[in-house]
């Protein structure tokens, strides 16, 4: 039972990470919390559903479509609703207020056009179960997870060896500087939401396949929030280890001491860090969180 | 001064004009989930109703006068459904139609029971939904045209163990909701009252996604029939997790199951699963309804609810013909004593002692995912 709870649990915390980077890539930038990243990752969903239902494509391109819907998405809801009061040099407070909004605007969007059906998506690779010392694990798990591992090293690399990512991290440390050094603000931001809206549209269609997709899908985001608050708002190596943790916490508490007691873990883990270790596992100094 | 009375004199003239106006209709309120997890059937509830009733006016309303919704949005939230009550009251409703769920409707009894207007939920099947669990009283104001979750939960359990011959039980449920959490008592009651054992009982929350931790832990009891009193939103997640666990037991689900969706959710890992429902979409006697439905709106009704609103509506009409006067007190008494009325599922008698429908059969149906149904298996009219 150990050896199964451990690896459910890695496979649950492989997909938190994937949605905390969201999160941690918006919030190294612009220090404020997205919370529209969760409808993001749902709209990424739907794309996807759309694209394996009505276009019957097979799986790669519907992950493919999905992050470019997705990404599209995350760079037009900045433009829209935060672009503006980022000019008027806001405090991040209200950025976070605005994208509240926006994720409440989002889903009653879904519900007022698609309609608050459930949907699952077509079964891309039959039902394979891998077993390991008497425990089971879906293959489509193991994909899932060893995917999710490989895009963040990916962003990783890309964050630290190329031009832009330079760009974006040297807007990271500080954003004024940066446009004086003349580095085009409007461009970066625009290309760290889309790479924030690519990981919500791979989210989006892993959650989609694994589970259902329906118009509050998104919700399941606070716990890759409570992820990235555990890792380190802004780090991306702290949104894949908060993830991972937090996954195999949830799992061991439901298994081991009660799954209904599981969320009261959860939470009190993010205040418990909120209040002793703000900046979490591995994220940078900053005055500001939530 | 002069203004003041000018402004009251538009007011008194506006006041004259509503209830003018208001002489012509008569207002029966729908507390329904449009939008949250339920909300599926909710609005294949509204549009139900809204079918049903443009044929009534059609035909001459009621009492001479034509029926108009006041419909609001519960959201599936206990909260949310008492300020829905609280509005209809204000409102002026002589009766309401919902909630659907049995936490919700539960919540909203008091609130519409003190302004003394009649309530006809479509599918809760909780049993304190008319009986007042401090009292142990029939409330007054409260009815239902379903069946109820005792009734239900035995006939899972007598299902397990005679026709699928399961002796370990086990049971994943829902903690924040009060249908599953009550069905999961009576099925467990009746499961060991029969001489099976139940070897895992298993709590999740709401809205949560992945119920692996807590399947997990029963596959090493190894149950051969896990029973599972969720909608079919979380059955088929929950098939699914359970299938990849490796685990084979044969899945048994209620009537909240009972949604043509199951299928495209589970897919192949729902197979074979049964289910205890309150209507069949197979079921002749409301293939007329069917019909008349997908004619309007191109699609299958979302059941049971679409029935079961129909069913309240029904009720609720036959109700104000007898009593003849949209008094609240009057029409309790008229819905508590209808007898052999014709409604959507078939024929229907209230209990004046508890307000529930008279020998309301439950039928069990099972998961054919190859030819997307559910086949017809068995029929309870009563557990005794």
């Amino acid at each position: 039972m150990f050896l199964q709870t451990l690896i459910t649990g890695l496979s649950i915390g492989g997909i938190y990470a994937l949605m905390a980077v969201g999160y941690s890539l918006v919030f190294s930038v612009l220090n404020f919390s997205n919370f529209a990243h969760g409808a993001v990752i749902m709209l990424g969903a739907y794309v996807g559903l759309a694209l394996a239902t009505k276009l019957s494509l097979g799986f790669g391109l519907v992950l493919a479509g999905s992050i470019a819907g997705a990404g599209i998405i995350a760079v037009l809801n900045e433009r829209l609703a935060y672009s503006s009061l980022r000019r008027r040099k806001a405090p991040s407070l209200y950025l976070m207020i605005s994208a509240m909004g926006c994720a409440v605007f989002l889903e009653n969007l879904v519900y007022a056009t698609i309609g608050s059906r459930f949907y699952a998506f077509p079964e891309f690779f039959g039902r394979q179960v891998v077993t390991l010392g008497g425990s089971s694990i879906s293959l489509l798990d193991v994909g899932a997870f060893l995917f999710a591992l490989a895009a963040i090293l990916g962003l990783h690399l890309f964050i630290n060896r190329t031009r832009t990512g330079i760009a974006i991290r040297a807007g990271v440390s500080d954003m004024t500087m940066c446009s004086l050094m003349g580095v085009d603000l409007d461009r970066l931001i625009a290309i760290v939401f889309l790479l924030a809206g690519g990981f919500a549209g791979v989210a989006g269609v892993f959650l989609g396949v694994k589970y259902l997709v329906y118009p509050t899908m998104g919700w399941v985001t606070n716990k890759a929030y409570i992820a990235a608050v555990i890792g380190g708002l802004g780090s991306l190596p702290g949104a894949l280890v908060g993830g991972l943790l937090l996954g195999i916490v949830e799992t061991f508490v439901s298994t081991y001491v009660s799954s209904v007691l599981r969320d009261v873990f959860s939470f009190s883990m993010l205040i418990a860090f909120l209040i002793w270790r703000p900046n979490g596992l591995l994220g940078r100094d900053s005055e500001e969180k939530v | 001064m002069r203004k003041i009375i000018a402004v009251l004199g538009v007011l008194l003239l506006l006041a004259l004009a509503g209830s003018a106006f208001a002489a012509d209709v008569i207002k029966i309120g729908h507390t329904v989930s449009l939008t949250g997890g339920a909300s599926m059937w909710g609005q294949s509830e509204a549009r139900a109703l809204d079918m049903l009733a443009k044929k009534i006016n059609a035909a001459g309303g009621v009492l001479g006068k034509q029926i108009e919704f006041v419909r609001y949005d519960n959201r599936n939230d206990a909260v949310e459904a008492v300020n829905v009550a609280r509005r209809l009251v204000s409102d002026g409703v002589i009766a309401v139609i919902g909630p659907a769920q049995s936490g919700n409707s539960i919540a909203s009894a008091p609130v519409l029971e003190k302004a003394k207007i009649p309530m006809v939920v479509t599918t809760a099947t909780n049993p304190y939904v008319t009986i007042d669990q401090k009292t142990d009283k029939v409330r007054p104001f409260a009815f239902r045209p379903c069946f109820i979750d005792p009734f239900q939960g035995t006939v899972a359990a007598r299902f397990a163990i005679t026709d699928l011959g399961a002796k370990k039980g086990a049971i994943l449920y829902d903690v924040g909701s009060d249908y599953g959490q009550w069905l999961a008592r009576y099925f467990e009651e009746a499961f060991v009252a029969k001489g099976g054992t139940i070897v895992a009982k298993e709590a999740f929350r709401s809205e949560e996604l992945d119920y692996r931790a807590q399947l997990g832990k029963m596959k090493d009891l190894a149950p051969d029939v896990i029973f599972i009193p969720t909608s079919q939103k979380e059955a088929a997640m929950a098939a699914k997790q359970a299938r990849d666990l490796g685990i084979k037991a044969i899945l048994l689900g209620t009537d909240n199951w009972g949604s043509p969706d199951l299928i495209e959710l589970g897919g192949s890992a729902i197979d074979g699963g049964y289910f205890v429902n309150l209507a069949d979409l197979a079921d002749p006697d409301i293939q007329g309804f069917v019909a008349e439905y997908k004619a309007l709106y191109g699609e299958d009704p979302v059941l049971p609810n679409p029935v079961m609103a129909q069913d309240a509506l029904i009720m609720i009409v036959e109700a104000l013909k007898k009593a003849g006067t949209t008094d609240g007190t009057k029409l309790a008494d008229a819905l508590a004593n209808l007898k052999n009325i014709k409604v959507t599922s078939g024929v229907l008698t209230i209990d004046p002692e508890n307000h529930n429908p008279l020998d309301k059969p439950a039928v069990i149906q099972q998961v054919d995912v190859a030819n997307k149904t559910f086949k017809f298996v068995k029929k309870f009219v009563s557990v005794e």
